[in-house]
């Protein structure tokens, strides 16, 4: 062969090698495809070395990993990366160590002087070892490539990140549409629907419950499985402590039942440090894995929820209390019209009264009837308790003090038969103190029997006497010993006083009460007034006494006073 | 509040639903309600068609996973079809396509269908 030929020949060998790198180098920087610019660099080394295995690692998460592979058998794969040992302590020689067990051609992906990963070649058809030409051409491919191959990956990440944010974006729009929604719903039911619906949505699962602890008890209010289901194999007392979100096997430790029922997720619901109900899901149906970032998502609309379950539920009460408000006012004014509308006046005689109940209906009592034109009824009464029931006793006894006047019996026996009627419809251990007297008019007398209430007192010529005759409290028992009654003449100047305990333990700041003492001597030094002029003067002393506490009986006073 | 409507077309054993509007934290019921009507009538081939969808909330997609396995089932699938790129956006960001056949058009998801059955027969 000549020496011109050998050039020529030289020649178009540095010109296909020429070619060769042009047309790799036109190609690869086309895409921004990772797996394009990495399957085409593959593939123009196996044009150019006749080979027909290779693969490409990179370098990702401080990690390399196999990002293109063509010809390598499994088995090699899977020994890839190597552990790490002592002699092979980083990530080049880790590579190097792979290659030479391997039989493998390894040159590094330079960007600078740093690895950004590695191609492997297998061994060339001919089976001669690469030449040093060859592996010459590799170096200037792989530097082609190596920018090409960093801003596909860039790209990529870039794209990742992306989608991380977009999938960021949504669940914050979700997060705020269901906070708009929930502040609209009214029933719990569609909140824990849409509560359901919405992370069904989110997580590719079509298992759950949604679970709120009311009124002492499970209430579903969304789920997959029978509501039965729930109710009968779980108990409330099992979930009060129940305040961190559990997952997989945490779940399956602390709730084997829940993960029996096939959840892998339980997030409680928690306000005000409170555990008020609980959210199940069952696995994804792509079959990954809840992560942190999706249990702190779940958990936020979570809260979402139950703030909304909770804010409706003390708006219910808050109604609930004022319909009860309302009616307590109602009950209020059915009681005031149950006391005497006015006081019936006599001449020789001077009568007063007066009443305060201590929170809107109480369980003093006082009437005034008129028996016939020479006789009135005055009765005094308080009922055990406070409110309501106290109040609808206190009506009942109203009923049959009014029913037996009209029947004129003697007084006696028809506190007895008062008491009777009283201990029938009395099963809680509610009692009547009760004090009741006829006046007769003409005769200036009265008859009266104390059922065990505070003892009136009667002023006469400077001195007190007590009307303490009667018998036992109302509504105890039935009568078994007949009530004593009492006559008392009287005489002008004569003033009669009863009143309720409301008026003698009275508590002021100190927590001091009125007391009797203070009472009678107030009594005493002011029975000379009017009978209305006492009640009121009765009432401002003990104002007096108590000013700034709260009056927590109600307070009743009642004056006959003979001119 | 007309923001959305849904419409049901029956071609032999195939149910096409047609939707309209927003799909959101209010509609998303008239959503789950066509479903159920369509397990109630035992339609459990059901073709979703979404030209006329301009947005869709995550419960709206909740209503497709709650029904997918009451469909697959019953010998079924729900298929979904002609998505605006957005809509379609936020279904493959949530991970969809893994579970649910995407179409370009109705005509395709129904070509789908009928090849199936064709298969099946």
């Amino acid at each position: 062969m000549s020496l011109p030929d050998q050039e020529n020949i030289e020649f178009q060998r540095v010109r296909r090698n020429l070619t060769a790198l042009i047309d790799f180098s036109k190609h690869i920087n086309a895409s921004l495809d990772i797996d394009f610019t990495l399957n085409n660099l593959l593939l123009s080394c196996f044009g150019k070395f006749l080979t027909s295995r290779g693969m490409v690692v990179l370098l990702r998460d401080q990690k390399m990993q196999i990002v293109a592979s063509k010809g390598i058998p499994k088995d090699i794969l899977d020994k890839f990366p190597p552990e790490i040992t002592p002699e092979s302590p980083d990530i080049s020689s880790q590579v190097e160590c792979f290659c030479s067990a391997s039989r493998l051609l390894c040159q590094p992906i330079l960007i600078g002087n740093q690895p950004i990963g590695y191609i492997l070649l297998g061994e060339k058809f001919n089976k001669q070892p690469y030449t040093e030409e060859e592996i010459d051409f590799l170096k200037v491919i792989l530097n082609i490539a190596a920018t090409a191959i960093q801003n596909s990956m860039m790209i990529a990440d870039l794209k990742n990140l992306n989608r991380r944010l977009d999938s960021k974006v949504n669940r914050l729009n979700s997060l705020f549409e269901l906070s708009k929604e929930f502040g609209i719903l009214t029933e719990e039911e569609r909140i824990g629907k849409l509560l359901s619906y919405s992370l069904l949505g989110h997580f590719l699962n079509s298992h759950y419950a949604v679970i709120y602890f009311s009124d002492g008890k499970l209430r579903v209010l969304h789920s997959t499985i029978p509501k039965k289901v729930i109710q009968e194999n779980f108990q409330l007392n099992a979930f009060i402590h129940f305040s961190e979100p559990l997952v997989g096997n945490e779940l399956a430790l602390v709730f084997p039942l829940l993960a029996e029922l096939h959840f892998e997720v339980a997030v409680p619901m928690v306000h005000q440090k409170e555990t008020k109900g609980m959210l199940l899901l069952g696995p994804k149906l792509d079959k990954s894995i809840y992560n942190t970032e999706d249990i702190e998502f779940i958990t936020s609309f979570v809260s979402l929820a139950v703030i909304s379950l909770e804010n409706r539920r003390l708006f219910r009460e808050a109604l609930e209390k004022q319909r009860l408000e309302e009616e307590l006012q109602i009950a209020q004014q059915i009681q005031k019209n149950l006391l005497p509308k006015e006081i019936p006046v006599y001449p020789g005689f001077e009568f007063a009264a007066l009443t305060i109940p201590s929170k809107h209906v109480g369980g003093d009592y006082y009437d005034i009837i008129k028996l016939n034109e020479e006789k009135l009824c005055f009765a005094i009464a308080d009922v055990s308790g406070k409110g309501v029931p106290a109040s609808l006793l206190m009506a009942n006894l109203q009923a049959f003090l009014k029913s037996i006047c009209k029947k004129e019996e003697p007084i006696g026996q028809a506190t007895a038969l008062i008491n009777d009627l009283v201990a029938e419809n009395t099963s809680d251990g509610r009692f009547i103190t009760f004090f009741w007297s006829y006046l007769d008019i003409l005769n200036k007398k009265l008859t009266y029997v104390n059922a065990g209430h505070n003892p009136p007192l009667l002023f006469r010529n400077n001195s007190l006497t007590y009307l303490d005759k009667g018998g036992i409290i109302l509504g105890v028992m039935r009568t078994l010993v007949p009530y004593s009654v009492d006559e008392v003449e009287l005489q002008s100047g004569d003033c009669i006083l009863m009143f309720t305990d409301g008026v003698t333990e009275a508590k002021n700041t100190d927590d001091n009460e009125y007391s009797d003492e203070r009472l009678e001597k107030f009594f005493i030094n002011h029975s000379s007034i009017s009978a209305r002029d006492l009640v009121r003067a009765i009432l401002q002393d003990l104002q007096l006494f108590t000013a700034g506490a709260a009056q927590s009986d109600d307070i009743t006073i009642l004056v006959i006073k003979v001119l | 509040m007309a923001e959305f409507q849904t419409s049901i077309q029956d071609i032999d054993d195939l149910t096409i639903i047609h939707l309209n509007g927003y799909i959101d934290a209010h509609t998303y019921p008239m959503l789950e309600e066509a479903f159920t009507n369509q397990v109630e009538r035992s339609r459990y081939k059901l073709v979703v068609d979404f030209t006329n969808i301009k947005y869709i909330n995550s419960a709206g997609l909740g209503v497709f996973m709650a029904f997918i396995e009451t469909m697959r089932g019953n010998a079924g699938d729900i298929k979904l079809a002609a998505m605006q790129p957005n809509v379609f956006n936020i279904f493959d960001l949530l991970g969809f396509p893994l579970l649910y056949e995407i179409f370009p058009t109705v005509e395709e998801a129904i070509q789908k269908f009928t090849n199936n059955n064709e298969a099946a027969s």
